[in-house]
């Protein structure tokens, strides 16, 4: 932890904005009035779809762009493009960085360095221990033109780190990175955020569900929900498992019937989640899915599913124990004639909560 | 240590303004263009020297080598280098690489700018100082010329002060215009004619074709031309003369009637005795300045 981030009052969130909005050019509104608390130590989610303003709202908090109206702090201290004080409490990582494709890695963390005002004796050795934690040991006599994207990121996570600052905003880290450097990514994140407030911006919600603890929703240039991540997956049906299961669809019938018979567990087939099926093929299903208050609602929808293969969701009431009700669940599967092919907890919950915080902010319409 | 502590904090301030210089300078000479303008001036030189070898004295050969400095053909390689650091995809490295950092906009414009000015006068003193110095030194047949050292001295920075003003012109100009080709079109457009709208304004003495003119007299000027009075006499006169050209150039602007602008001896006579430096350092100077400080003004109120 930085001195400055110790002698700043421990109350005081890592980012504040108050009304921040930026328009460009009198025409597209990219923020719009946004306020916005991330608690120190957080590991912040900032999730929206392409164009939701989430690039814009981190150049702001850099002082890359000024704001049209209202404000922006770091650890309480004005943000703007001359807020040295304030950059010199962030790592930016941005999304495929752009990076002097001349220069070879050692040569430009050590200006980055230097730019962070790090004397010879920390910033070299702090190179050295970087490039070896981000994998790039064996790349440091290759320039960086000739690096590939997935490089590129490591490099630019390494550069977020050069001046070992209280606060990363990494804006989209595992955008383009294949399936080992997305994991090396998501585990870095969740490492760093035991001592570091972070923020990753991302409208992949797989990274958000694997290392976020808190939550912020944008659409249109607005936050249209923050909080923790049990917030978020509080507003939808509060499903704590998802079966995927093999069998006749009666048999499925009869483990739902049986399961009634099971105090605080409510279970339901139904697709309100993705399904995984073998061989998709279109049938008609009750699809189950919570509106804003938590009451259920059903449509009839169309969705590829197998009459061999089916997916249940299980919900625990609150006092139950998770592990002795799914423990229940699983004796009526096997007594039913059924395979198990997956268990997953509350993967789907955030999907569906932000897939309906979208929709309701678009039906909102006019109240918004 | 108190003095070394303090020497320890002024090295950790300008850490990263040193480290933005040493990073342009090293992209800069890298970069084709540069090698290439150096390999150029370097040849044209050499043929210019060589051509007018036997037929001009000290002071018109060397006049003649400042001359593609000054009016054709490097100026505009000079406003290029200037135009590129902040528009174009290199803003957009910019922004992820440098701006993001604990680095202000001044820190970086300034160090920016510096690089610039450091690798034009490097280039153009790296060619031109020996080859004046084997013109004035080498034995040719051409009568003796009375070239001083103050004059060479001062013609030299003559040009070098044109050339940071033209890289200031192009860092602006920058600045202001997002697109590196039209930044450089417009410049070329606004130096070509330069010559006419400083005529409008009476202030053609500070045109690059009349530098260049006056060159050959300035490098016969000795170092002591008169006494100390006589040289504040000169010095009142041009504030004078300044005063006056900075009244027709207002009145240009105001549409208000100027007063009639007196032609100096410089045109008339055609031996350039009124060429003043002080003058030109003013005329070149200030608008060195406040180019670099619009060009703040305007990168800091920049989204990147």
């Amino acid at each position: 932890m930085s001195v400055t981030e110790a002698q700043a009052p421990a109350a005081e969130p890592a980012i504040r904005t108050e009304h921040l909005t930026k328009i460009y050019s009198q025409r597209l509104i990219a923020v719009n009035d946004m306020n916005l608390q991330v608690p120190r130590g957080s590991v912040f989610g900032l999730l929206g779809p392409n164009g939701a303003g989430k690039t814009t709202t981190l150049r702001l908090l850099l002082g890359l762009q000024r704001p049209t109206a209202g404000r922006a702090e770091v650890f309480g201290k004005l943000c703007g493009p001359n807020a040295v004080a304030v950059r010199s409490q962030i790592g930016y990582l941005p999304t495929n960085p752009k990076l002097p494709e001349d220069l070879r890695p050692i040569e430009y963390l050590d200006l980055l360095g230097k730019l962070s005002r790090l004397p010879g004796e920390v910033r070299k050795p702090r190179i050295a221990s970087l490039l070896r934690d981000v994998g790039l040991l064996d790349a440091t006599d290759q320039r960086i033109g000739t690096f590939s994207t997935g490089m590129c990121t490591r490099l630019g996570i390494a550069a977020s780190l050069v001046g070992d600052p209280p606060l990363l905003i990494w804006d989209e880290p595992t955008a383009g990175l294949d399936p080992s450097a997305r994991r090396f990514t998501l585990d870095l994140i969740r490492e760093l955020g035991k001592t570091k407030t972070i923020v990753v911006a991302t409208h992949i919600l797989g990274d958000i569900d694997q290392v976020c603890d808190h939550l912020g929703v944008m659409h249109e240039g607005r936050m249209i929900f923050t909080g923790s991540m049990q917030d978020i997956q509080r507003r939808i049906g509060r499903e704590d498992f998802t079966l995927e299961l093999e069998g006749d669809p009666e048999n499925i019938s009869r483990l739902v019937r049986e399961a009634a018979n099971l105090e605080g567990v409510e279970v339901r087939a139904a697709s309100s989640v993705p399904v995984r099926v073998s061989s998709p093929e279109v049938s008609g299903l009750k699809c189950e899915v919570s509106s804003g208050d938590g009451a259920l609602q059903t449509s009839d929808v169309k969705l590829p599913t197998s009459k061999d293969n089916g997916t249940v969701l299980v919900r625990v009431a609150d006092g139950r124990r998770r592990a002795r009700a799914l423990a229940d669940i699983l004796q009526l599967v096997d007594a039913c004639g059924l395979s198990l092919h997956g268990v997953h907890s509350g993967q789907n919950a955030t999907e569906n909560a932000y897939l309906q915080l979208l929709q309701e902010d678009e039906a909102h319409g006019f109240h918004r | 240590m108190d003095s070394t502590a303090k020497t320890f904090a002024l090295g950790t301030k300008l850490m990263p303004y040193l480290a933005i210089l040493e990073h342009d300078l090293r992209a800069l000479w890298t970069s084709r263009l540069v090698r290439l303008w150096l390999a150029a001036t370097a040849v044209m030189t050499l043929l210019l020297a060589a051509a007018n070898w036997a037929k001009f004295q000290d002071a018109t050969l060397i006049a003649s080598l400042l001359f593609p400095y000054l009016v054709f053909p490097w100026f505009f390689v000079v406003v290029v280098l200037g135009v590129s650091p902040v528009s174009g995809a290199r803003a957009e490295v910019l922004a992820d690489g440098i701006l993001s950092r604990p680095v202000s906009r001044c820190e970086y414009l300034l160090a920016a700018w510096s690089a610039r000015v450091l690798l034009v006068l490097g280039v153009y003193l790296v060619v031109t100082v020996p080859a004046v110095a084997i013109v004035t030194l080498a034995k040719r047949p051409v009568p003796e010329d009375a070239v001083t050292l103050f004059g060479i001295v001062s013609s030299l920075g003559v040009v070098a002060l044109v050339l940071t003003f033209l890289v200031s012109l192009g860092f602006l100009a920058g600045t202001l215009l997002r697109k590196p080709l039209l930044a450089a079109v417009v410049l070329v457009f606004v130096w070509y004619p330069i010559g006419i709208v400083l005529n409008a304004f009476s202030l053609e003495e500070f045109s690059p074709i009349s530098l260049s003119r006056a060159m050959s007299t300035q490098l016969r000027q000795p170092w002591r031309a008169a006494d100390a009075e006589a040289r504040g006499k000169a010095n009142a006169q041009d504030m004078e003369a300044l005063a006056r050209q900075m009244d027709h150039f207002l009145s240009v602007f105001s549409n208000g009637q100027p007063s009639p602008a007196a032609k100096p001896d410089f045109f008339e006579g055609g031996r350039f005795t009124d060429f003043s430096l002080l003058r030109v350092i003013l005329g070149y100077g200030l608008p060195t300045l406040m180019a670099v400080a619009l060009a703040m003004v305007f990168f800091h109120r920049r989204d990147l």
